[in-house]
């Protein structure tokens, strides 16, 4: 047998052919979805907030050999690394300079104090081109962060708009990139929503016995995160079902529909009225055997 | 020469394929010569079948000139060892769904070898790719009823008697049970339609929680 170009073989070139240029347009089709740009974009923004952090923490602590008390009066990383970029060594520091960014005269003036008896070490021509570089990169990181936040906000209320509406932007941004995309979401079960991003914890629950998680991702949710300790895994229940609910009507009708998210405060409300009180413990059961026979749960994964 | 050769390596066997698009890379493998052509390595840790050949598999089982239908070709590393040992006058159908990673699949080894015929499709709808009977069925799909998913494509692909190579990946059919019970469970499916289970190939140390079962479909 060879490559002989009989008719078999002709025919089977034209069908290997008509194959490629088949697969090619799937291929094009999948990859032009909006959801999977959604994907994309919130993943960009998880990663530029780690990126931002790294880079503005360690900006600021190489400034700080310079000028140490700066970062103890300037809270918010990113307006330290402006300062750090615009400004840069401690002599460079004025009123004027410090001015129109949003801190009280009182503040600049405690600012040019702290520079005049700081106990920061000489810093050389060199060094600080560096450290201005990477509070320049800080900068631009936020802005960045920024420009994705907003994306990721408009475009889920294009492609998501119910599960935007009930999940919030970036958090439903988050669920769909854990499923794999809005078709993906749309067939999950409203139990597998509510744990998504606890994976670790629910397989340890299903190897070892111990409780299962009560929430993944959705913890984020400031519904989750706000309520007490004992409400929140019915609240993540409750909304994991709305989101599923949600998910569906996004994919397959496309119309926003606010009934969802009503249903879902209702519910909440009732949650919150129900359960107001912390539930009676149960009398201590440790160190005894469980009801089954098998050896007490080990501390780590007790019942609190 | 054989399209598939052993060498033994620091007391290791390491395998190499006849390359059937000479001086093209599909992963950044190595090329060599030998005997006046070239040949791709072929490492078992990166493909399951080439595990099961060094863990005992019958060479001669993907022979030249084998028609083949192969399920969850991903970006086409095994696929392109399998096209460059059924050689020119064989043919390798591969099927994969997702399109991110088809896309890899197409551009560097579809369009490169012209015994591969790609299809973007679900395993699950036979229909979509069925354009001719094949002698050998390789399935290696992650999904719990992969095994199904296997007799469905043999039941409309495979010729009588053909062989079927089904890659069982413990963890994706039940994360808790034993893997040597999934391995004795799935084995048990094949048998009671009909497949005659000639060996199953347990892929350790190259894979964890994988074996291959090779069997026979019913004649």
């Amino acid at each position: 047998m060879s490559g002989a170009e009989t008719p078999e073989t002709q025919d089977i070139e034209a069908l290997r052919q008509r194959s490629i240029a088949a697969a090619e347009d799937a291929i094009r089709l999948a990859s032009s979805r909006p959801d999977l740009h959604l994907v994309q974009a919130i993943q960009a923004l998880d990663d530029t907030d780690k990126f931002l952090n790294i880079t503005a923490t360690r900006a600021s602590e190489w400034y700080g050999l310079h000028f140490p008390e700066l970062s103890q009066m300037v809270q918010d990383n990113v307006a330290l690394c402006k300062i750090i970029f615009e400004i840069g060594g401690r002599g460079s520091y004025s009123p004027e300079a410090l001015s129109g960014r949003g801190f009280t005269e009182k503040k600049v003036a405690a600012m040019m104090e702290a520079r005049d008896r700081s106990k920061g070490g000489e810093i050389s021509e060199g060094d600080l081109a560096k450290v201005k570089s990477l509070g320049a990169l800080a900068v631009q990181l936020s802005a960045l962060r920024g420009v994705l936040n907003d994306y990721v906000e408009s475009q889920m209320k294009k492609t998501a708009p119910n599960v935007a509406e009930v999940a919030g932007a970036t958090i439903g941004a988050r669920l769909m990139a854990k499923a794999g995309g809005l078709d993906r979401l749309a067939i999950l079960p409203a139990s597998t929503i509510q744990i998504l991003g606890a994976e670790k914890a629910l397989f340890r629950s299903l190897r070892t016995g111990a409780r299962p998680p009560k929430h993944g991702i959705l913890f984020q949710h400031q519904a989750v995160h706000t309520a007490p300790k004992w409400q929140r895994g019915k609240i993540a229940r409750t909304l994991a079902n709305k989101i599923a609910i949600a998910a569906r009507v996004d994919y397959y009708r496309g119309s926003e529909d606010a009934t969802i998210k009503a249903g879902l405060d209702r519910r909440l409300e009732g949650i919150r009225e129900r359960y107001k009180e912390p539930p009676q413990r149960k009398p201590e059961r440790r160190d005894r055997p469980r009801r089954d026979g098998r050896p007490p749960r080990r501390e780590k994964f007790r019942r609190r | 020469m054989s399209r598939l050769l052993r060498e033994e390596r620091l007391g290791r066997t390491a395998l190499l394929t006849q390359n059937l698009a000479p001086g093209k890379r599909v992963y950044n493998e190595d090329l060599v010569r030998r005997g006046g052509a070239e040949y791709r390595t072929w490492d078992p840790f990166r493909s399951k079948l080439a595990a099961a050949i060094i863990k005992g598999l019958p060479d001669t089982v993907v022979a030249e000139g084998t028609k083949v239908l192969y399920l969850g070709a991903s970006t086409g590393t095994t696929v392109s060892h399998v096209s460059d040992l059924v050689g020119p006058g064989g043919m390798v159908i591969g099927v994969e769904f997702s399109p991110r990673v088809a896309r890899e699949f197409v551009e560097r080894v579809a369009r490169e070898r012209k015994n591969v015929i790609p299809y973007v499709a679900d395993a699950r709808d036979p229909s979509k790719y069925s354009v001719a009977r094949v002698d050998l069925v390789y399935c290696d799909i992650a999904q719990p009823d992969q095994t199904e998913i296997a007799i469905a494509n043999c039941t409309a692909m495979l010729k009588p008697g053909g062989t079927l190579l089904l890659v069982v990946k413990a963890r994706s059919i039940d994360v808790l049970k034993d893997p040597e019970k999934v391995f004795k469970d799935e084995k048990g499916k094949l048998e009671g339609r009909g497949f005659e289970v000639l060996k199953v190939f347990e892929l350790s140390p190259f894979e964890k929680d994988h074996a291959l079962i090779h069997a026979l479909a019913p004649r």
